[in-house]
This record gives structure tokens, sequence and C-alpha cells, in this order.
């Protein structure tokens, strides 16, 4: 069902456009990227909203910053009722990325299965290919593309460039934290996921990683055209990130 | 907070849980080197990157235990898997190698008498080799073709590469050496100099099979789902016969008919001048090696491990069944590689990393015969 409904379609919508692209599967693989940015850009623009929503909303943050500041909870309550007026959504960038995790591994099979680079594979594809003739033709293909061998693993500069690119469309994106434990929160999630995302670019095809590095430029693109401008990019945290010491403080309060 | 931490760490858990457990993009390799029968001996390419020989008729005796004459390399050393199904020319077996390398072992005790290239590699071989008088044709990844002398392994010459890979075996006439590539050339290469001659042929799509050549024909398979027969020196096809999946095992000429196994379970007889189809047989499931002719009946292996024996003239054809596996597949494990008929019998190398043996006569198959430990 799984190869029926998703794989073979995506298989063969990129096999199809590296054919009609020159016969570069480089190619063909970031027009599926932004194919697919396109499909997703309903909920991209809501996300994009949220974050033009809390630029504007900066004056009014600093403003409760300096009531409430000695207040973490009354802060903490006011910061949630002025997202909840504005519409924001804190957890509104995963789901652009959970409704992708079928896509990743889809694109995953289909770079390893059209590629083909041993005997077994080669033998494989065929039960995976339509009939179309602008398949059958692009057959095999060329793994090629710039630098990249699009088979291979462990592109070095490839997996900094995803990392790289991540972090920036994260930052860009990342809304202020309203206590010092999100704030721990957001600088955990700002690192860990463009070095987990950077460290899975060596694991897999660098086909994989391609995709991933133009998704990223795209989102980064189109946020700074939509928000007019690099969003949190710049933006540093008020709030410091809790020392040791607090840590302990508040266990033993706790206790 | 604490909620969008679970919840942050719940998302690229089962981010890396599907990574790591649900792709299945790539099938294990394990080579397909099939099986050469000759002068009652069983030379059989393993899944392990071993060529093992086996005396048939201690087989035929139910003494399978004695069977094993000698196994290479020896022991529980493995070189690299093996594609190439073992040829056999007087004392030599010769079977090339995925990492790249032409080996002559003696038939008698699979010593090895010579190596090509002595040292290095050439690219993976994963055609089967072709001996023509006293030379050997060798396909391999760097995209050449290679002569050898059969005798010493020295190089007579080698072809400028015809493609980013050669996968499939050359066809060798009198005085020509002929190769399909994926990219869709059929080139001519001189016998004596490896030279390409005058005359190629382009076609809008790939060759998935090895190319066969009869009567100044080229018979060969497509990534675009067909068979076609085009004459040398020709620069559009006699024909084109189109099925339902790749024409990917070489198919078999004989009696002015074209006999082709497809991936779309089919086997498909065509005439051999104009690719008018005469019948058309279908077994259910990939036919991944070429067809037999022995003993006057097509004999056919299906991937599923399914044996059949086809009349060639009429296309009827039945089914070997195998009352010990209840009646599901005459072997009941996969098949891809190559098989060998001799005096009514076939030597099957299952994807079990087992021998079978068939008798077609008696529709009676033999108890698996493992190839290595």
């Amino acid at each position: 069902m799984w190869d029926l409904i998703i794989a073979n379609p995506v298989l063969n919508v990129l096999i199809a456009l590296s054919h009609i692209l020159g016969s570069s599967f480089g190619l063909a693989i970031i027009a599926l990227t932004a194919v697919i940015r396109l499909i997703l850009w309903p909920l991209t623009k809501r996300q994009l909203k949220s974050t033009k929503a809390l630029q504007d909303m900066q004056p009014k943050m600093q403003e409760l910053q300096k009531k409430y500041g000695k207040n973490q909870q009354k802060l903490q309550q006011e910061m949630l009722k002025l997202y909840k007026e504005a519409g924001v959504n804190p957890l509104g960038c995963l789901w652009p990325m959970l409704i992708q995790f079928p896509i990743w591994i889809a694109l995953y099979q289909s770079i390893m299965r059209a590629l083909a680079t041993t005997p077994e594979n080669l033998l494989d594809l065929a039960r995976h290919l339509y009939s179309w003739d602008v398949v059958t033709q692009a057959i095999p293909l060329n793994s090629h593309f710039l630098w990249l061998d699009l088979g291979a693993r462990g592109d070095i500069f490839l997996a900094v460039l995803v990392g790289g690119t991540m972090w920036v469309q994260q930052k860009m994106t990342q809304a202020p934290a309203v206590d010092p434990r999100q704030e721990s929160t957001n600088r955990m999630m700002l690192l860990m996921m463009p070095l987990m995302f950077g460290l899975l670019s060596l694991s897999f095809p660098a086909g994989l990683g391609l995709y991933w590095a133009v998704s990223n430029i795209l989102g980064i693109v189109t946020q700074y055209f939509v928000t007019g401008g690099w969003g949190y990019l710049k933006f540093r945290s008020p709030l410091p990130p809790k020392s040791s010491k607090e840590k302990r403080i508040a266990g033993t309060d706790r206790k | 907070m604490k909620r969008l931490s679970v919840l942050f760490f719940f998302v690229m858990g089962l981010f890396c849980l599907l990574l790591v457990s649900c792709f299945g993009g790539g099938q294990p390799m394990g080579g397909w080197a099939g099986v050469t029968v000759h002068e009652g001996v069983i030379y059989a390419g393993s899944r392990d990157g071993k060529v093992v020989a086996l005396n048939a008729s201690a087989i035929a005796e139910n003494a399978s235990a004695q069977a094993l004459l000698w196994e290479w390399p020896e022991g529980t050393g493995t070189r690299s898997l093996i594609y190439t199904t073992p040829v056999v020319n007087g004392e030599l077996v010769y079977v090339g190698t995925y990492d790249g390398r032409l080996y002559a072992l003696t038939a008698a005790r699979g010593v090895e008498r010579w190596v090509y290239p002595r040292s290095g590699s050439i690219g993976s071989i994963v055609g089967k080799p072709v001996v023509a008088d006293d030379t050997i044709y060798v396909t391999s990844s760097d995209g050449r073709v290679y002569a050898l002398d059969i005798t010493y392994g020295d190089l007579k010459w080698r072809s400028e590469p015809l493609a980013v890979k050669l996968w499939t075996s050359a066809a060798v006439t009198d005085d020509a050496v002929f190769v399909s590539t994926f990219d869709g050339w059929i080139y001519g290469l001189s016998k004596d100099t490896g030279q390409k001659l005058d005359w190629s042929y382009k076609s809008r799509a790939g060759f998935a099979s090895s190319p066969v050549v009869y009567k100044d024909i080229v018979y060969v398979g497509s990534f675009d789902n067909s068979l076609y027969g085009i004459r040398i020196g020709d620069n559009e096809p006699v024909w084109r016969f189109s099925a339902g999946r790749w024409f990917w095992a070489a198919p078999v000429v004989g009696n002015a008919t074209v006999y082709a196994g497809c991936l779309d379970g089919k086997v498909y007889a065509v005439e051999a001048n104009t690719g008018r189809k005469l019948w058309e047989f279908d077994t259910g499931k990939p036919v991944v090696c070429s067809p037999v002719m022995a003993d006057g009946a097509l004999i056919v292996v299906n991937e599923a491990g399914n044996v059949y024996v086809i009349n060639p003239e009429t296309g009827i054809g039945e089914r070997i069944e195998n009352a010990s596996n209840g009646g599901k597949s005459t072997i009941g494990v996969q098949v891809k590689a190559a098989f060998c008929a001799v005096d009514g019998v076939l030597y099957v190398r299952a994807e079990d990393n087992k021998l079978y043996v068939v008798n077609v006569a008696e529709r009676s198959v033999s108890e698996p015969i493992p190839l290595t430990k």
C-alpha cells in the first residue's frame, strides 16, 4: 500500500522530472522540493503569519517584560495571553515537518531505487516503474550533480549546508521565550535540530541532503519576502539561560 | 513547557525510528552467480562469494554429503560477491568477481591459475565472461571490454570506455564482439583489436539484457519494456516487440524463433525475422534468468522458483509440481541465478544458497544441497 500510494508515485515523478530536465537527477530533486513546498504553502503561510504577528508584537512584549519582569509567573501568563490574541502557536513549526516525514521516507527510497547502484537494486527498480515513455527512457539515471554523487554518503560540505540553513530558518521563526525555562528549550531546539539533520545528511544519500538544503533555502527566501525581513535572526533574548545555581535553588524549592 | 520538551523529543525519536526502521529502499546484495555443468561436475557460485564444484553422480545417487570436490576460496575465506556464472573451458574454470577481478581456477582442484589484473582491479564484473577460441572476453563496470588469453590471462586488448558501466555480457561472432549498454548503444568491436567497428546502433532507451546475435541480427531487451531485433549495419531496428516490463534476461534463439523471458512474468516466442508473436506463456512472476532449450523443450524458471516445461512449437506448458512443499512452488525459494540443464536434469542455485536438482522427465525435485556451510 505504501509503495502504491506514496513511494512509487514519488519515484516515477522524480525519474520523469529527471528526463524532462536534461537527464539531471539533481535538478529533479530540486524541482520536486519546490513542488512539495508549494503543496505545503497553506500551512507555511499560516506559520509565517504567526511569525509576522510576533514581530509586530515586539513592543508590547517589551512592555510586559518591563512591567512583570520580576514576576515570572505573571509575565508568562500575560505573554501567553498575547500569543493567543495574535493567533500564535508555539508548536506551529512542527506540523510542516511532521507532514513531510512520509515524503522524506519516500524520497530516500526513491533515491536508492532510482540510482540503482547495485545489480539487485537495478533489478528491483523494474517492479516500481510506470510504463510512461518519459520514465523508461530515463533509465538508468546519472547520479552526479554539481560536486555531489547523489547516491553516496558522507559529504561534509552538504552536511554543513543542511545544518546551517536549518539553523537560519529556525532562528528566523523562533518565537521569543516567555520564561527562562522556555528559553532553555528554545536554545536546545535551535542547536539540536540543525545538528541532527547535519549528521543525518552524512549518513544518508546526498540526494536526501540536497532535498533538505534546498527546502531550507526555499523556506528562508519565502519567509524573507513574506515577513519583510530576517525575522528573529538577529534577535537576542532578554532572558538569561538558567545558571546551575538557579537550577539547584529551584530544585530545593520544589522540595 | 515541559510538555513542549516531551513533544519535541517524541517527534525526534519518532523521526529517527522511522528513518532507521522503515526504509526499504535498497535490496541486500548477495550476487546471483549461476550453475554450469561440465563433464559430470557441477560448478556453482554461492551467495557468499565462493565457487563450489560438486560431483553430479554423487548427487544423483543421493550421496550429496560426498559430492563436494572443492570450493574456492577454501575454508571461511571469501573474495567478493559473484554475479557471473562460472565458465568452463578445458581444464580451467573462469569466474569474475564484484571487486573487479577475473579468476582462472583449475577445474580439477579449484586452484588459482591466474588472476586479472594481477594487482588492483578493473571495476566490478557482473556480466558473464565469454570464451571464444583462445580468448576470454569480459565486460566491466569501468565501461570497457577486456580480451584476455585463456591460458595465461595476458591482456590482448581492452576497449575504450563504452559506457559508464557495462553489466551485460558480450556476444561474440566469428569476427566481432557486440556489447549493449545501459545508455542505449550497441557497439561492434573488432575481435582482434577491440577497436570500434564502423557500425553502432543508438536506441531511445537503454538496453537491459545482454545481446544475442543470430544470423546477423542482434536480439536484445530494453528498459522501454521492449525486445529489439536489430540487423547489424542498419540504423533502424528490424522489429520491436513490446511487453509489460523489462526484458532483463538474454533471449534464446532457435528454430528461427526468439524465446524471451520478461519481468512481466511471461515468456514470449516471436519470429526471429519479423518479431511477430507466435505465443506467450504466463508464469505469474518475473522471469529473471534466461530460458534454456533442453531435449526439445523450453525450460523456464521464474523468480518465485517455479519450473515450467514448455513446448517451443505451441507454447503449451506445465509447471513441475513439488509435493514436498504442498505444491506451492517447484523450488519454494526465489531464483535469480542462471540455471543449467543436462540430460534432462536441471541444476538451479536458489537465493537460499542451495542447489536444487530437478528431474524434468520424472517431474521430481531433490532435497536442496547447501553450497557452503
